[in-house]
């Protein structure tokens, strides 16, 4: 197992963001963590990387306790959202320069180079980040995920920001990446249909509790308690978005 | 706590990533004009009004050479004192404004990474700022800081020395209080300006003040700076009672750091800093 989450919990005072939450993440594998607003899917993923201190639960990456080890673990994984930001000042190409050297990346400019190119975003190389759309802003934080050929990628709504074209281009690197370096993806994301393409297994999150989780074609078949043939995880998400989150039906 | 910051991380500092950072403030620098300023502007002005001053006093043989050069002294180190304090802070709120801190402490970079870097840039920007005022008051006011520079040496360590404590403890507060404490960043030297002693003698101020004046690094450089101008003398007892206290207050401002950031961390903050 790549990720190994057992009971993490935690609280901010009376409200609990994420309860008793466990899971596994096997090497190669995208799995997908979803829910509604406020399901604590990124509050988990704050966990994983260290930015949140989980109030009680283990977290193995890489079979090693984050806490101990956090910067042996940080270096062979990676995190973008299009939530996050990086100075405005800089150009594309010294933001990428200064994460290609903390990430201690050999040959950073051709490496960023080719990662422009993939993500159909060299001409910006020299453009400050400022003048950059939501959607450039979120292909240079994929470009930054991907700098140190991550094992396991963290991605947070990746898609949130692009257009259609775009989404299915990085839906496209994602899924080669997979295949060629056979890197662990865990994403999150509420376009549905992009789950049920993208991901080999699914854990649906609701008001910061597992209620559900398996293949996609599993959920659907657990969740709806009907013997489909493809997975409908829109309708999944409808069910279970308004459901009580006592009402588990894990797998 | 002890992965993020603490003598695990302390082992295991690598320098490309404290590279990193430089890089990172090294570029904010030559894109924003706001650092030229506080760089190169802020000390211009300074000696320059002060300097003038100093010609004032020296046309009517109004005030002794030694004291008008303790004065523009005072100047030069105050300000290096000040900019010290105020770009370590500063430093750190430009991650903050960009909402740069996630990706940053998302990798492996540790805080004590971050900070030694930002230590680095801090130190290399202070030292332009003095050389700068060094220079005019050289050309301008024939006042010429660098024969004093070996006695004034152990002074001017303290002195950065206290300003990196203090800019350890703001930037903790700005961790756990977020933006709410951002303007500490430039005016907590104020604070501690009136008791430092900076522009006249410890026996100056009223009796009550002088204890409170005594436990501060600040005033033992200036006391000892004054000794080295005047006498040229090496004042080996300020020395040592800034040293002494710096290296208390900064145990204390590493161990309240620590604290803070492990209570943003506990509170979530880190990812909602703007």
């Amino acid at each position: 197992m790549l990720v190994r989450v057992e009971g993490l919990t935690k609280t901010y005072g009376k409200f609990t963001a994420v309860d008793d939450v466990s899971f596994v993440v096997k090497r190669g594998e995208i799995a997908g963590l979803v829910g509604p607003n406020g399901a604590g899917k990124t509050t988990i993923i704050h966990i994983l990387l260290g930015l949140i201190s989980p109030t009680a639960g283990l977290i193995n990456l890489f079979g090693k306790d984050l806490e101990s080890d956090r910067t042996a673990t940080l270096q062979r994984l990676n995190f973008t959202s299009p939530y996050m930001a990086f100075p405005v000042r800089l150009t594309v190409m010294e933001n990428l320069l200064v994460f290609a050297e903390i990430y201690n990346v050999a040959e950073p400019e051709r490496k960023i180079d080719e990662l422009l190119e993939r993500f159909d975003i060299a001409r910006l190389k020299n453009k400050p980040v400022s003048k950059l759309s939501s959607g450039e802003t979120t292909r240079v934080g994929l470009c930054k995920a991907f700098l140190n050929d991550p094992e396991l990628l963290l991605l947070d709504e990746p898609t949130a920001y692009l257009d259609h074209q775009a989404a299915l281009q990085v839906r496209e690197v994602l899924i080669d990446l997979k295949k060629r370096n056979g890197t662990t993806i865990l994403y999150t994301s509420h376009n549905m249909l992009e789950v049920q393409r993208m991901c080999d297994r699914i854990i649906f999150l609701s008001r910061g509790r597992v209620i559900a989780s398996g293949t996609p074609l599993e959920v659907t078949r657990s969740v709806l308690r009907e013997n489909r043939d493809k997975p409908a995880l829109d309708e999944v998400f409808l069910r279970l978005a308004s459901r009580r989150p006592d009402e588990a039906v894990s797998n | 706590m002890r992965s993020f910051c603490g003598s695990q991380a302390a082992d295991q500092m690598k320098p490309y990533r404290i590279k990193a950072v430089i890089r990172r403030h090294f570029y904010e620098v030559m894109h924003n004009a706001n650092h030229i300023t506080y760089m190169v502007y802020w000390p211009i002005v300074n000696i320059l009004v002060w300097g003038f001053f100093t010609l004032y006093l020296r046309k009517g043989d109004r005030l002794e050479p030694s004291v008008l050069s303790c004065l523009l002294g005072a100047v030069i180190l105050w300000g290096l004192f000040n900019a010290f304090q105020r770009d370590m802070a500063v430093g750190f709120l430009e991650e903050l404004w960009s909402r740069n801190l996630v990706s940053l402490f998302a990798s492996p970079l540790s805080v004590s990474e971050y900070v030694t870097g930002l230590i680095i840039v801090t130190f290399g920007k202070a030292m332009i700022g003095l050389s700068v005022e060094a220079l005019i008051a050289w050309a301008f006011y024939h006042y010429n800081l660098f024969p004093q520079l070996p006695a004034l040496i152990p002074f001017i360590l303290n002195l950065a020395l206290f300003a990196l404590t203090m800019g350890i403890v703001i930037t903790g507060l700005i961790f756990r209080y977020t933006t709410r404490f951002q303007a500490m960043a430039w005016s907590f030297a104020g604070v501690l300006m009136p008791l430092s002693c900076v522009f006249y003698p410890l026996v100056a101020l009223p009796s009550f003040l002088r204890p409170l004046a005594r436990i501060l690094p600040t005033t033992h450089s200036f006391e000892g700076m004054r000794e080295a101008i005047a006498s040229g003398v090496f004042s080996s007892i300020h020395f040592k009672w800034g040293l002494g206290l710096n290296l208390v207050y900064f145990v204390f401002a590493v161990v309240f750091f620590r604290w803070m950031f492990e209570a943003s961390r506990a509170r979530g903050l880190l990812v909602k800093m703007e």
